[in-house]
């Protein structure tokens, strides 16, 4: 970026100027995600659904795809009936706030000083782990 | 003393085209920079100030993977404008929100942009707002001295997320009441106060008036407000420790 403007004289050994080249770069990228937003947009308008009903319950009722993972957790949690019927439902939520719970003090939990992902295999299993479930969750609430 | 010179002195007796036109003066005037640069800068050194900031060097090692907090900051700014928009013509009652969100669609010049902006819009920043988690979490950079700053981010996740399940009930639609009603009943598990905690989200037995009026008041003051007060936080906390540095 630095080259195009000719400002090669600004770069320090620290680095680029946040003004006006880093800020070239974060525009950039801004006007990017705005062509995606504005496509999106126009070939597939915000839907337009029936009025609501309180009186007649559709077929399939999901929620957002953001909230489809915890969504099918829950309907997974399902299966731990035969402990009781206060399982399912109990697990279910305290599964997932315990999860939350544990996001919240990952740099509490996480004592290991290095940076690298090389140097630290355990906690970046234990990510693409959660981002892998995460997914299946999703897919699978979509599908089902 | 060639030409060019003599030009060049000429030059600088003559007052230039904007001084003598008054131009320099007028745009002064209208767009302020006049004062912040003259008196205003003489007392709070205003210069000085967006000099050092917008200086400040920005580490060789930042990548691209760094734009997506900034990305998740420019689409809730998209979502503050034409929330604000839909604002002047939505009507949070069950009687009329379906019809005021036609209304907007398919009548108000451009409100169909507006709508889609704000749909799609909200979509994208949650992607954006778990992307940059991920690049925190990749690089490390949640580690101390950071720390407080990923507890205010997944507390940012929160709000975010409650911006989405509260918004999708306004349109009061047949997905958006049902899925309010199912995503209400998952408080209901938690032992004990679970049936209070759902009946205090749905200010009543069912999904109703209630709400939809409450839904309303927390997706457009009290979300807004509060992840204003976190975001700030997050901002000056990056401000101050500076950007994590290479791995
Ligand atoms: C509305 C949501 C959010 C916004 C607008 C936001 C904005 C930003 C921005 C602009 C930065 C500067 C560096 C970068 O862009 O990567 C940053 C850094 C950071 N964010 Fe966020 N963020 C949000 C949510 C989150 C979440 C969900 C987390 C984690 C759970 C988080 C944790 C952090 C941390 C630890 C840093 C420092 C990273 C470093 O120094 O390398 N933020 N945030
Ligand atoms: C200052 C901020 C905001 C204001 C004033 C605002 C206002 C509104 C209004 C009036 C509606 C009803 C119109 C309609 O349903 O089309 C709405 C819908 C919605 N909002 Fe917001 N909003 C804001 C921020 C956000 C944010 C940050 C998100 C998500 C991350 C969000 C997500 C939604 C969603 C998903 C809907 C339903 C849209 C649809 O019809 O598909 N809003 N908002």
């Amino acid at each position: 970026m630095s080259e195009v403007l000719g400002e090669k004289a600004n770069k320090t050994e620290e680095g680029e100027p946040f003004f006006p080249n880093h800020m070239l770069d974060q525009t950039m990228m801004v006007f990017v995600m705005l062509a995606i937003l504005v496509t999106l947009v126009m070939f597939f308008p915000a839907p337009m659904e029936p009025p609501a009903d309180p009186f007649v319950t559709p077929e399939h009722i999901k929620p957002e795809w953001y909230f489809l993972s915890a969504y099918q957790a829950l309907k997974v949690a399902e299966h731990f009936s035969f402990l009781g019927a206060w399982a399912p439902k109990v697990l279910g939520i305290l599964v997932q706030a315990g999860g939350l719970f544990l996001l919240v003090l990952l740099p509490f939990l996480d004592k290991n000083p290095e940076r690298h992902p090389r140097k630290r295999p355990f906690m970046i299993a234990m990510g693409i782990l959660a981002l892998i479930a995460l997914a299946a969750l999703t897919i699978w609430g979509k599908l089902s | 003393m060639n030409e060019h010179e003599k030009g060049k002195a000429l030059k600088e007796q003559q007052p230039s085209f904007e001084q003598r036109s008054g131009l320099r003066e007028l745009f002064e005037l209208f767009s302020l920079t006049g004062f912040v640069y003259g008196p205003l800068d003489e007392r709070l050194n205003i210069k000085e100030a967006l000099e050092k900031n917008l200086k400040k060097a920005v580490p060789h090692h930042v990548n691209w993977l760094f734009c997506f907090g900034g990305l998740s900051l420019f689409l809730f700014t998209v979502q503050a404008v034409t929330g604000i928009m839909l604002l002047m013509y939505y009507r949070p009652t069950i009687a009329e929100a379906y019809k005021s969100v036609v209304y907007v669609t398919n009548n108000v010049p451009f409100g169909w942009l507006v709508r889609g902006l704000h749909h799609w819009a909200a979509n994208l920043m949650i992607v954006m707002v778990f992307l940059h988690m991920a690049r925190v979490f990749f690089y490390g950079a949640y580690k101390p001295p950071r720390d407080f700053n990923w507890v205010t981010g997944v507390i940012l996740l929160m709000l975010t997320l409650g911006f989405g399940f509260t918004g999708y009930l306004l349109p009061w639609n047949q997905i958006s009441y049902w899925a309010t009603t199912v995503g209400t009943e998952a408080p209901g598990a938690v032992p004990v106060v679970g049936g209070l905690l759902t009946t205090l989200i749905r200010g009543g037995a069912e999904v109703s008036q209630t709400t939809l009026t409450r839904f309303f008041a927390v997706h457009v003051v009290i979300l807004p407000l509060v992840i204003s007060f976190f975001l700030m936080g997050h901002f000056f906390m990056i401000r101050k420790q500076g950007i994590s540095g290479p791995l």
